[in-house]
């Protein structure tokens, strides 16, 4: 593959493509209309702007991690993007950060507006530089926070990226693929455009999939039901491309005599803000589940496995949409741990004898501190459970996180980095890695498929699936 | 823009190896696709009546079909076509369909 890279640095030189924004612009979307979907202006005063911005958005903890960093190079040793490309600087976390930093030095710390040659600052002069800061902070970063977890003074560079990324989306300075996803998630509701017809027709379908499985017309995929033990949310990708785990996790909710419902609108719990840096488009996403969870008076909001969402829906969607948090959050990891740890469903690990090991997605456990839920489960229903190393909040991300699956362009990088977590796979002999993260599928597919591993990625609600013992006609069920 | 060569042939492709023109696509790229991508050596009819639905239904409507419309459209299970194309509809199918990428978490 020929390269757009050249040098010894490996951020990648991708031009800005605007081909879909120019479209929205003459489809006058109301999103882009109404002004939430900001789009590039070539004439506009963009530097000005970026740096009005980055002044006017500047908060407490941000500031720590502009300002703390002792350049003492432990992020490097944690990041994949420099474990893979050892000889290039460009490629460590606090290189990354410090093309914020210089321009936060230059512009507002004391420090730098003085003597700007000694704290090495600078600034961005024109959109060309803007340009390169969208490569290197949605190009050469998939925001996974293992420099943040192994930084001694607390920076967070995981923060300041996403901070920049914001920054750069206000100014239409994005990756297509990140415009094309916002745009869909602004228009419809939900990150892959389905509509309500092809959302309730999907969920008849598995509807009727787990009835004839189970041989049981009983069984319901409820949508709006109100007073729910649960508000199931999903990702869009479940409904457009695999289904499967709505099967999965109905069938087990049937077997464990939940109480549940999805909700008619308000059902998607990714969130596309979390990558794009926006939190005006992750307030509204975040907004829309909450606000079904009360309309229809569900006692618990559950998340199907699905790493960003996660993040978004159970931590930051609650500060991004000033929501007060008035009824609890989980995984769907958590609801299938209380239904074992409840007896509600039995299971038979001889089911899943083969290898199993776990990969903890970034933003569930390091972004999530959701760590030992899932390992509890896996080790009931399989019987062959092995741990990688590293793991928990130090494993290495599935390198397609922060929205990278959706960014083509970076990619070659990306399968280049991903050598790190390629042998980090082989070592464990498994034939089956299991994630909680729909992203993660993806990208360790991916990665699975440049390396050649001899490996399948399965989720959790598939292994407990497959485990599941009916039980007999006539009882419970 | 990267491409893949067989068989003397040399067709354009983007970096998640979708084609880079979907108006490029012809019974033959899609073959030259399956091999590169799917490891798949022959498409048998069954492959044929999925990529042709999804070729149908991306020309008229300019959109990836949903794996619910692949499944009514060609009366296979969702097993199925995950068996006839291993990266699955929207990696596999659609890729060989010589769609473009679908945006979002896949």
């Amino acid at each position: 593959m020929k390269s757009r890279r050249s040098g010894s640095s490996g951020v990648v030189r991708s031009p800005l493509e605007t081909g879909s924004q120019s479209q929205a612009k003459r489809d006058a979307l109301p999103s882009v209309a109404g002004g939430r979907l900001q789009t590039y202006d070539p004439a506009g005063d963009n530097v000005r702007r970026f740096l009005e911005l980055l002044a006017g958005r500047l908060t407490r903890p941000l500031t720590v991690s502009l300002t703390a960093c002792v350049h003492c190079g432990l992020c490097a040793e944690s990041c994949h993007y420099f474990l893979a490309r050892p000889d290039d600087p460009t490629m460590t976390p606090v290189w990354k950060a410090d093309q914020i930093r210089k321009v936060f030095k230059r512009h507002i710390d004391w420090t730098g507006r003085i003597l700007p040659w000694w704290v090495k600052a600078g600034s961005v002069h024109d959109d060309e530089d803007l340009n390169r800061l969208k490569n290197i902070v949605f190009g050469s970063c998939s925001a996974c926070r293992r420099c943040t977890y192994n930084c001694p003074m607390g920076v967070d560079t995981g923060l300041l990226v996403r901070f920049t990324r914001g920054l750069l989306t206000e100014l239409g300075v994005v990756p297509e693929g990140v415009f094309n996803v916002s745009r869909d998630q602004w228009e419809t509701g939900n990150q892959m455009a389905v509509s309500e017809q092809d959302y309730l027709e999907t969920l008849e379908w598995m509807r009727d999939e787990v009835r004839a499985e189970l041989g049981d017309d009983k069984v319901d995929i409820p949508i709006d039901r109100p007073d729910c033990d649960i508000l199931y949310t999903i990702n869009p990708r479940e409904i457009k491309f695999d289904p499967r785990p709505i099967a999965q996790a109905a069938k087990i909710f049937h077997v464990a005599g939940e109480s549940w419902t999805l909700p008619r609108w308000g059902w998607d719990q990714t969130n596309f803000g979390l990558f794009s840096g926006d939190d005006r488009l992750g307030a509204w996403v975040a907004r829309n589940v909450y606000e079904a969870a009360e309309r229809l008076r569900a006692k618990r909001i559950v998340i199907s496995e699905c790493g960003h969402g996660y993040r978004s829906t159970r931590w930051e969607g609650y500060t991004w949409a000033g929501f007060d948090q008035r009824v609890p959050t989980e995984s769907v990891v958590v609801t299938l741990k209380r239904h074992l740890d409840q007896g509600r469903i039995s299971v038979d690990p001889s089911r899943n004898a083969e290898g199993v090991t776990f990969h903890d997605s970034c933003n569930i456990a390091r972004s999530g501190d959701l760590v030992e839920e899932p390992r509890d489960v896996l080790r009931r229903v399989c019987s062959d459970f092995r741990e990688m190393t590293p793991n928990r909040r130090e494993n290495y991300c599935c390198t397609g996180g922060g929205g990278l699956l959706s960014m083509a362009e970076y990619r070659p990088l990306r399968l280049e980095v991903a050598k790190i977590k390629a042998e980090q796979l082989r070592a464990t002999g498994a034939k089956y890695v299991c994630t909680m993260c729909h992203n993660c599928i993806d990208g360790l597919n991916d990665v699975i498929k440049h390396y050649k591993l001899p490996m399948k990625v399965v989720q959790v609600l598939e292994l407990v699936s497959k485990a599941l013992v009916l039980p007999e006609k006539g009882g419970r069920g | 823009m990267p491409f893949i060569e067989i068989e003397g042939r040399r067709i354009e492709i983007n970096e998640e190896g979708f084609l880079a023109r979907p108006e490029e696509w012809t019974e033959e790229t899609a073959r030259l696709l399956a091999k590169a991508e799917e490891g798949l050596d022959d498409l048998t009819e069954s492959h044929w009546a999925v990529v042709k639905f999804i070729r149908d239904y991306y020309l008229e409507k300019n959109l990836a079909p949903m794996v619910r419309k692949m499944c009514q459209a060609t009366g296979f299970t969702l097993t199925q076509i995950y068996d006839l194309f291993p990266s699955g509809p929207a990696k596999g199918a659609c890729k060989v369909a010589g769609l473009p990428k679908p945006d979002g978490c896949v």
